[in-house]
């Protein structure tokens, strides 16, 4: 394109055809994405130190995800700790039972309904307790007949199986009902905080990853002022000049994205040593769920993304103040 | 092809550079620019490649205002001039070929036209056997023409040169305005700006002299040029 001189033809320059200049701007691109890990490849050791930074960095949010994901399956295992109990009214006849246990089982916030009778209960007590024989010389059975609930996934919150809870006990068959979810409360506060806290950890963590990558990309900049004053020079847009810098970015993420995968995989495969071990020894079966390809996928574009984030950033405070003027 | 209207450019520190300046540099022309350090040679040129922008007056490249061209559109107008510099400003750490072909490459041409015209640039200078050298391995005045070759490896039909002699020894400083004057027989308007007199006065080129950043002679160069009304060369 001539601006000053409308007559002049830059022969070979433009091409015309649209689709084949929309070719170009692609091959252009690529071109300036392996020139610029060139550039990383030609300062190897700082370079990789960056990537290592960014790495460890990403690898700590990862990993504090992973915690949480495994930590909601083993919460899932204990949902049945709201399970709610129900005292049946004395003198239910056996139609009655089935009754009401039947009208329970159809509520949709109820998963599961069991039944135990008195005299199973009482069974179930001598084997369990230990006192045997000495429980026979009771005059009659002490145990009441109990209805276990097991409410949905959606219920078993503490507010959900306390509000459960209060619709059971109107069942004129229900004499009252048991729900302890003091602890429920508590262990979910904490996994809360947890929650809370990996989020704001993982948020500053990433912060950092910008910030790491934005001063990289300004140094190299900075390195480069003499290029990019004759870039200037010659007619390169700012556009053209800050491509480069925000393909190193991305280049940095995306390594660091890759380091943060080996990092967390390596640490994995550690733990999952150690929890083999304590498998073993309780006789359960404990095991660890790693990165799935689509979290792998998400954690690259992530990291990825905060490299152009980072080193935009950059570029747009450091090539656009750069200018030719010190000589002509 | 140049056109100053009285321009005036005062810097941000209060210092007058230029003052009320008028000249016209026609198509196809090569001419001197003149005068000791300081007294706006420098600033000149920055106006015309865009570098600054004059305080008050215009400045017309081929009819165009340059202070019409906005901030998007300087890297496309510089693309029409040919800069070269006193310290050649070339990437010592790219080849010479890379060099050469920097404005080409910004503007998308193809690597088989780059090629093409990289070696019609270095061959006009006549540097082609050197188009795979380091720039460290070649003498000053070779680099001087490396960076002639990268001025006019996209055809500009103006060039702007600053001192471009200034670091060579007179014989080297003939063989670079020889190169000039051959691009000028194609058509290329030359501008040179210049402290070194024996070099113009050797020659019936168009002059512009200036002093204290007012335009005091403008034209062949005439014997009334003194000596005095210069800064010895250093």
């Amino acid at each position: 394109m001539s601006l000053l001189f409308s007559q002049r033809k830059a022969s070979g320059a433009i091409t015309t055809n649209p689709g084949h200049r929309f070719v170009m701007f692609f091959i252009r691109h690529l071109q300036q994405a392996l020139a610029s890990i060139g550039e990383l490849w030609r300062m190897p050791t700082s370079s990789l130190l960056t990537m290592a930074v960014l790495g460890i960095s990403l690898a700590l949010p990862t990993t504090l995800h992973l915690l949480m994901k495994n930590g909601q399956q083993l919460r899932g295992s204990w949902d049945n700790a709201a399970e709610i109990t129900l005292f049946v009214e004395e003198g239910l006849s056996e139609n009655q039972t089935q009754k009401v246990l039947r009208r329970i089982g159809l509520y949709n916030q109820v998963n599961q309904v069991t039944y135990i009778a008195a005299e199973d209960a009482l069974e179930e007590f001598k084997v369990l307790s230990g006192f045997g024989d000495a429980l026979s010389y009771l005059d009659e059975n002490p145990l009441p007949s109990v209805i276990l609930v097991v409410p949905t996934a959606q219920y078993s919150s503490p507010e959900g199986a306390r509000e459960l809870l209060e619709k059971l006990q109107a069942q004129p068959e229900i004499s009252f009902g048991k729900l302890d979810v003091t602890w429920l409360e508590k262990l979910t506060a904490i996994i809360t905080l947890l929650d809370d806290a990996a989020f704001s950890l993982g948020i500053l963590l990433l912060l950092a990853v910008i910030l790491v990558i934005a001063n990289t990309i300004r140094l190299s900049i900075l390195n480069r002022r003499e290029e990019i004053e004759v870039l200037k020079l010659v007619g390169a847009t700012n556009d053209f000049i800050r491509r480069p810098f925000l393909y190193t970015g991305i280049w940095y993420g995306l390594i660091g994205g890759l380091i943060a995968w080996i990092c967390v995989s390596l640490i994995l495969w550690w733990v999952e040593g150690a929890l083999m071990e304590l498998a073993n020894q309780l006789e359960t079966d404990l095991s660890l769920s790693g990165l799935n390809f689509s979290e792998f996928l998400t954690l690259i574009m992530l990291s990825s993304g905060l490299g152009w984030l980072g080193a935009y950033g950059s570029v747009m405070r450091h090539v656009y103040e750069i200018e030719p003027e010190n000589q002509l | 092809m140049i056109r100053f209207e009285e321009v005036t450019k005062v810097y941000s520190g209060g210092q007058q550079a230029l003052n009320k300046v008028n000249f016209h540099l026609k198509p196809g022309e090569m001419a001197f620019l003149t005068g000791h350090s300081g007294a706006g040679k420098s600033t000149l040129l920055k106006l015309i490649a865009m570098m600054e922008r004059p305080t008050s007056g215009q400045v017309f490249i081929n009819g165009h205002n340059l202070n019409k061209i906005t901030k998007k559109q300087v890297p496309f107008a510089r693309r029409d001039i040919g800069m070269i510099f006193q310290n050649h400003r070339l990437l010592m750490d790219r080849s010479v070929f890379n060099n050469v072909a920097l404005p080409l490459i910004i503007e998308g041409y193809h690597l088989s036209d780059i090629k093409r015209r990289v070696a019609g640039a270095l061959d006009k200078v006549g540097l082609l056997s050197k188009l795979n050298n380091m720039p460290h391995t070649l003498s000053g005045g070779e680099l001087q023409r490396v960076g002639i070759a990268r001025a006019i490896v996209n055809k500009p039909p103006l060039l702007l040169a600053d001192e471009p002699t200034g670091n060579l020894d007179p014989h080297l400083s003939v063989e670079i305005l020889k190169v000039f004057e051959d691009l000028n027989s194609v058509g290329v308007a030359v501008m040179i700006a210049t402290h070194d007199l024996g070099l113009i006065a050797r020659m019936k080129y168009h002059t512009f002299t200036l002093r204290q950043g007012q335009m005091i002679h403008d034209g062949l160069s005439s014997p009334d040029l003194k000596e005095s009304e210069f800064e010895p060369v250093i």
